[in-house]
């Protein structure tokens, strides 16, 4: 690829302090505007600490990290107006509405009044959350309280979009919701780099995937060529499995 | 500015969601004002107001020093003199076996003949002053033999506290003195009249050359004595506003635990503008808080037979006042919530740890009856200042310029407490705890 890569990550390690094992080391990636890229990995492989350090959260041990250019220990107010971020948890509060969460953190984008009002409409209206704007969040499914979570993401339209697990525990019809979503968002200019568990999921989502585990990525390619390139597994879960072990992981 | 605004709504919401919490804020000092004040109203009044210790008196003397001694007493305004029980005069057997049974606590015996041997003794020391110029008396030197000093028997309960025995032994010698002293000056008069008829004494009533009276030292003139209300009411706001670090931590950490501070982290606002909203909204809960706790002392406790709480004329002040403690206690919660690592470590050291300072500051107990090192370590306290900032609005009349040096050290309190925070957040991701 010619073009310039919007996340470029150069040797990058993180140890937690107390910690005598790092939790990544001597990552090197290069994610392109418009794609959307997986970052998979069994527990533990360092996936959550990447993306972490990627929002500006953790500070490396070591290793620079550029993310449209910009540097992301001095320039990391700028990052923030330009990435958008969906925890694996419900990032969200419980006694709040729906419409109150997403106001808030709107307004901490910069965004507020009708142009917001509109906006957080728009989005329940895509992800059928419209009848349920003004309940309180505890009152929520988990497929509904994921659906809000990754709204609260998307709300500033960013340029960058994180997300750590945003399938996780959810029904199939919110799933095929989300990632529809998703592809579309994508194919509008916005890169994506996700995590996840479910290998199906990815090989169908991602146009390029890293595999990474204890700490370093053991493979990175299109899905397709993955599975090309070991004719010998019918799919990526297959691959992934070769490549990380049936060891089970902490 | 507009993004601190919006954080602020978030916390004010997030707090008047939680109604029974928010209750729960409000109502539980209010309740501890009216508990306290009615506890600590005994202790109070006894030194100060009106007189609460039961005294039996056996008067076998009937005479001038028995008299004089039970009106003392009453004048005294300290303690309650029963000199009959059950419609007859009470006798040594009865007062000693009401002491000994633990029915009351104090009993005074005054013997019979007191004032009459009193009498003699003194009459025989003037005979044999005058004697020495010349005026002898024979019939008084030849015929009163000296006797012993008159013998007045006190039976205390165990239980007594030592500065009430000291208060009444005190009052019996002053009555004793004063009657001691007046048959000395009338027994002189009365030898001179004698000795030297040609003279007629001047008619001149003994009067006592010292008097007392009390002042309470104020910044304006005013006359207020302090009563449990006025120490009770300022003492437990300030105690309840500092208890504002349980609810805070929780909201702290619940933030850390439930995930939403992994997305606050990643929003483009500085994270300590958003703990500043959270300062903002539990500030105006604190000052809510001691609005009600004070409105409390003036309305609601007077219905309990307690005193009104005065809040002075000293608005300003009291608002100042009001402001800068609420500041220092939502610092603490601040600090305590970003430090601590649990609900339950919050929930242990911020308890114990308002609790120490409590005792630490003079808030239970009265500064002036700790010992001399605690009262140089309660210097260190914030909720020393505080209530010393209150006693000077309350209870001294002072205005602004008065609690400025509190107010200074409790700003430089919560100052340190919020560099603290932004320090350990600086160097401590959340994310690692």
């Amino acid at each position: 690829m010619a073009e310039k890569p919007i996340i470029e990550i150069r040797d990058l390690s993180k140890t937690y302090k107390g910690g005598d094992v790092p939790a990544i080391k001597s990552v090197s990636l290069e994610i392109y505007p418009n794609e959307i890229f997986g970052l998979l990995g069994p527990n533990g492989a360092g996936k959550t600490t990447t993306i972490s350090i990627l929002c500006g959260l953790l500070h490396p041990s070591q290793g620079d990290v550029y993310i449209d250019g910009l540097n992301i220990l001095s320039d990391l107010n700028q990052i923030k107006q330009i990435i958008g971020v969906v925890p694996q948890d419900i990032a969200l509060y419980p006694t709040l509405t729906a419409r109150e969460n997403l106001t808030f953190f709107g307004n901490m984008y910069g965004l507020s009044g009708k142009n917001l009002r509109n906006r957080i409409m728009e989005y329940m209206e895509i992800f059928s959350l419209e009848k349920y704007a003004n309940r309180i969040l505890s009152k929520f499914s988990g497929g509904m309280k994921r659906r809000v979570n990754l709204i609260a993401g998307l709300l500033h339209k960013p340029k960058i979009l994180f997300l750590d697990e945003p399938t996780v525990g959810i029904d199939v019809q919110s799933r095929i919701v989300i990632l529809n979503y998703l592809k579309e968002i994508n194919k509008k200019g916005t890169t994506i780099i996700y995590t996840s568990h479910y290998m199906e999921e990815a090989e169908h989502l991602c146009s390029r995937v890293a595999i990474m585990d204890r700490g370093t990525i053991i493979s990175e390619g299109k899905p397709k060529e993955l599975v090309a390139e070991h004719p010998e597994f019918k799919n990526l879960e297959n691959i992934f499995i070769h490549l990380t072990g049936k060891e089970l992981r902490d | 500015m507009r993004k601190y605004f919006f954080a602020f709504r978030k916390e004010w919401l997030l707090l008047i969601r939680d109604k029974a919490g928010l209750a729960l804020l409000f109502v539980m000092p209010m309740s501890l004002i009216i508990i306290s004040s009615l506890m600590q109203e005994y202790g109070w009044s006894s030194v100060t107001k009106e007189p609460t210790v039961e005294v039996l008196y056996v008067d076998n003397d009937r005479d001038s020093l028995g008299i004089q001694i039970h009106d003392g007493l009453l004048k005294s305004q300290s303690f309650i003199v029963i000199d009959s029980l059950n419609g007859k005069p009470v006798t040594e057997l009865v007062a000693k076996t009401a002491v000994t049974t633990g029915k009351y606590m104090i009993a005074i015996i005054i013997p019979e003949d007191a004032t009459k041997t009193l009498r003699l003794n003194v009459r025989l020391m003037v005979a044999k002053t005058l004697a020495g110029f010349g005026l002898s008396n024979m019939s008084i030197l030849n015929n009163i033999h000296p006797k012993d000093s008159v013998n007045i028997s006190i039976y205390f309960d165990p239980t007594v506290k030592r500065a009430f025995k000291s208060a009444l032994i005190s009052a019996i010698k002053s009555n004793n003195y004063r009657t001691e002293t007046e048959m000395v000056f009338r027994t002189f008069n009365q030898e001179i009249a004698l000795q030297m008829p040609m003279f007629k004494p001047p008619n001149v009533a003994y009067k006592e050359a010292l008097q007392f009276k009390e002042y309470f030292p104020s910044y304006r003139t005013i006359d207020k004595i302090p009563n449990s209300v006025q120490h009770n009411v300022p003492a437990w706001t300030i105690f309840a506003m500092f208890f504002i670090v349980i609810p805070l931590t929780q909201s702290l950490i619940k933030e850390r635990e439930e995930g939403s501070l992994f997305r606050l982290l990643t929003l483009p606002v500085n994270y300590m503008k958003l703990l500043m909203a959270k300062v903002g909204v539990y500030l105006i809960v604190c000052v809510i808080q001691t609005g009600l706790m004070l409105l409390t002392g003036v309305f609601l406790i007077p219905f309990f037979n307690l005193p009104m709480l005065d809040l002075g004329q000293e608005y300003l002040a009291l608002t100042l006042m009001t402001v800068i403690v609420a500041m220092a206690s939502v610092g603490f919660g601040l600090m305590v919530g970003t430090i601590a690592k649990t609900h339950q470590q919050a929930a242990a050291f911020g308890s114990i740890a308002v609790i120490i300072l409590a005792a630490m500051g003079g808030l239970w107990v009265p500064l002036y009856l700790m010992p001399p090192i605690m009262r140089q370590i309660s210097e260190i306290s914030p909720m020393n200042w505080a209530i010393t900032g209150y006693y000077n609005i309350f209870l001294r009349g002072g205005s602004v310029i008065h609690i400025l040096p509190e107010v200074f050290r409790l700003f430089l309190f919560f100052l340190g407490t919020v560099i603290i925070t932004a320090v350990y957040r600086r160097f401590k991701s959340p994310l690692n705890q």
